[in-house]
């Protein structure tokens, strides 16, 4: 048992000494008499965020129900690799399960789905059912079909819980890794509401009132203190030049648009792949606010600048280094960006493309990141800029 | 240990077991109880610690704490938590005012005596739960609300179940650890010593047939025909990225709309009926019916 706690320690789920003794308590008093129960108990006791839901499950699975702790691949691999070629080809030749048109309806996730389903099958077929028949009436691979919009079904009953939410791997989307995407955006925002809250509020002075109150002879004199809260600006500024933006642009405006309202102040600002001495107030870049006006926020305000950082290394370094023939100073992109990080000491970069691409994407990239402490768009990139940008107003 | 946990040994404390032998905790004729989420209320009642319910609205968690209370017929203490919450007014609050004002007018025929501060202390749902003769069930409702210094002032309360009212440094412990049910909808993350000290479940949005099921509790005498082409066009539409999806409340209120105008189908596409009870952001209505509204460029 301890190893199995040791395997969830190695994936990174933060185990304490209680929760083993939890776990160890649990066990004595019956909680666990069968696999799935004793799965609901250690889920429960040792994982206590979403984020480690997807962990907890794979080292369940490997430890308790003997399943090699099969990676499983990434989206891309799975099309590139050999076996769903293999698998499509079959199924579009032999069985005629799958026609040609079908093929272009799917889209990938149900694609997806189907291989896998295929998969486990012949896993099942193979290892003879000790681990997969015998769970009281579950089938495991019963299919809505159409009604219910694809959702896979399995069998009711509590038996098989463990092993067909381990199989669903719902939790995927919420791992620290994964992008930003829909179905995480509520532990984005959750992420981003760290920050402090702003907003006043009253609160009596006791103290005060009671000391006025005498002073007026016992004539009753309210005293109301201002409550003391951070009052918090953010300013996100968006790159929305470069088409590798794009695809973030709507999600990254409805993250900063949900939490407006703990914002004292919001305010988005747009450039283009590099700064040169103006940020505009509009999508289409005309409606420019001058230099200093943006500046000036910066003693006050958290900063957070979007964008891939990718760009031409002339745009960054060389005087006259814009794209844009008419942008009136010559001051190089770099000299820019560096007034900006000394104005604004709460600041942060994000960039889109995952950290492992950024040495294969550009050499801007770790330029800028010089200036400006650098993270991705992801969970734990949100995360870590958070907490950069507290630390750095206190 | 005991083959068949159902009953989890806690004197008083049982759901009821359906009488088909059906693995499947009973929940009222209006909840569908999903066996997982059963299993662990018993896990989190036999451990004795605090339930967190984590998951999207309209997943039903706020009502499993009123189903617990229903199956036990024990009594709930509520606190649906506010942004401006300070975690000790659930515990108690010393209401200085009105000992100020009686100290200056009296307390004339109230009974209070001005120099007995227990007159003075109201107690808030924590409060009223501790110092009950029954164990209870404490609801906090939308802790994700109160900041995280507000968690933190309530470690004691979910660890040792006793509080300290300061004004007279006087422990109040409870005398029954109630039941303790939070809820969160992930709006703000909880601070670690709040989820170290919790039972955290993540309540995943109901698959189809999870919710075929809580359809019908709804509504006993619906055709299946009219609930696949619904579910269909239901889970069609939570997969259109709105920004919010349509969840159980809406589903039952939607369905409900197109019964009662006695339409016999849900429509399809952009001719969905009753689309106003499923999607309630103008958003995401303009969305649907194809509008792109182009606001950047006023």
């Amino acid at each position: 048992m301890l190893s199995f706690i040791q395997q969830l320690r190695e994936a990174e789920i933060p185990i304490s000494l209680k929760y083993v003794l939890e776990f160890y308590r649990g066990v004595q008093q019956g909680l666990a008499p069968d696999v799935d129960r004793l799965f609901l108990l250690a889920r429960l006791i040792f994982v206590k965020k979403i984020e480690h839901y997807d962990a907890f499950e794979r080292v369940f699975g490997a430890f308790f129900l003997g399943r090699v702790p099969r990676q499983m691949p990434e989206w891309e691999d799975v099309f590139e690799g050999k076996p769903f070629e293999e698998w499509l080809r079959g199924q579009l030749e032999q069985r005629g399960i799958l026609s040609a048109e079908d093929l272009r309806t799917f889209d990938t996730e149900e694609l997806l789905k189907l291989f896998w389903e295929t998969l486990l099958k012949q896993t099942e077929q193979h290892h003879g059912g000790d681990k997969w028949i015998g769970t009281g009436g579950r089938s495991p691979f019963g299919h809505s079909g159409r009604a219910g919009g694809g959702i896979r079904i399995y069998g009711k009953g509590l038996h098989g819980t463990a092993q067909k939410v381990i199989d669903r791997r719902n939790y995927i989307n919420y791992t620290e890794k994964s992008t930003l995407a829909r179905d995480n955006l509520g532990h984005v925002l959750a992420s981003l509401k760290n920050l402090k809250r702003t907003g006043p509020a009253t609160e009596l002075d006791i103290d005060e009132t009671i000391a006025r109150t005498a002073k007026n002879g016992g004539e009753i004199e309210l005293v109301f203190a201002r409550e003391l809260r951070d009052r918090l600006k953010l300013i996100v500024l968006l790159d929305n030049g470069g088409y590798s933006m794009f695809p973030y642009l709507e999600l990254v405006k409805t993250v900063f648009g949900k939490i407006r309202d703990h914002f004292k102040d919001l305010k988005y600002y747009y450039f283009h792949n590099c700064l040169y001495g103006a940020v505009y107030q509009d999508l289409a870049r005309r409606r420019a606010i001058p230099w200093e006006a943006f500046i000036s926020q910066g003693s006050e305000a958290h900063l957070i600048i979007i964008g891939d950082a990718n760009m031409g290394p002339y745009e960054l370094m060389a005087t006259n280094g814009s794209l844009y023939f008419h942008t009136p100073d010559p001051r190089p992109g770099r000299e820019w960006l560096r007034e900006v990080r000394g104005a604004f000491p709460a600041s942060v970069w994000l960039n889109p493309i995952r950290k492992e691409y950024w040495s294969r994407e550009s050499t801007t990239i770790y330029q800028i990141a010089r200036m400006f402490p650098m993270e991705d768009l992801t969970l734990a990139g949100i995360r870590n800029a958070v907490q950069i940008l507290s630390r750095a107003r206190n | 240990m005991e083959a068949d946990a159902a009953g989890v040994k806690t004197p008083g404390l049982k759901l009821t077991k359906r009488p088909g032998g059906d693995m499947k905790f009973e929940g009222t004729e209006r909840y569908y109880l999903s066996p997982e989420l059963g299993e662990i209320v018993n896990i989190a009642i036999a451990i004795e610690k605090p339930l967190l319910l984590m998951g999207e609205a309209g997943t039903g968690k706020t009502q499993l704490a009123f189903e617990i209370v229903r199956a036990f017929g024990a009594k709930m203490e509520e606190a649906r938590c506010k942004s401006t919450f300070k975690g000790e007014e659930l515990c108690y609050v010393y209401d200085t005012v009105l000992r100020l004002n009686d100290s200056r007018f009296g307390s004339g025929e109230t009974g209070r005596n001005v120099n007995d501060i227990w007159d003075y202390l109201r107690f808030g749902p924590i409060g009223r739960a501790f110092l009950a003769e029954d164990r209870r069930v404490l609801l906090l409702d939308e802790i994700d609300k109160t900041d995280s210094d507000t968690q933190d002032n309530l470690l004691d309360v979910l660890e040792d179940g006793s509080f300290i009212i300061r004004e007279i440094n006087h422990k109040v412990a409870a005398r029954h650890k109630p039941i303790i049910i939070i809820t969160s909808n992930a709006k703000r993350e909880l601070s670690d010593p709040f989820l170290r000290r919790c039972f955290c479940h993540y309540i995943p949005f109901p698959g189809a047939e999870e919710i075929s099921v809580i359809v019908r509790l709804h509504f006993p005498d619906i055709s299946t025909r009219l609930l696949d082409a619904c579910l269909t066009e239901f889970y069609r539409l939570r997969e259109q990225g709105f920004e919010k999806p349509p969840a159980t409340a809406e589903l039952l209120d939607w369905i409900g709309a197109i019964r009662s105008s006695g339409a016999g189908d849900p429509g399809a596409g952009r001719a969905v009926r009753h689309i106003g009870t499923l999607l309630k952001r103008s958003q995401d209505l303009l969305k649907f019916k194809g509008i792109v509204q182009r606001t950047q460029f006023r």
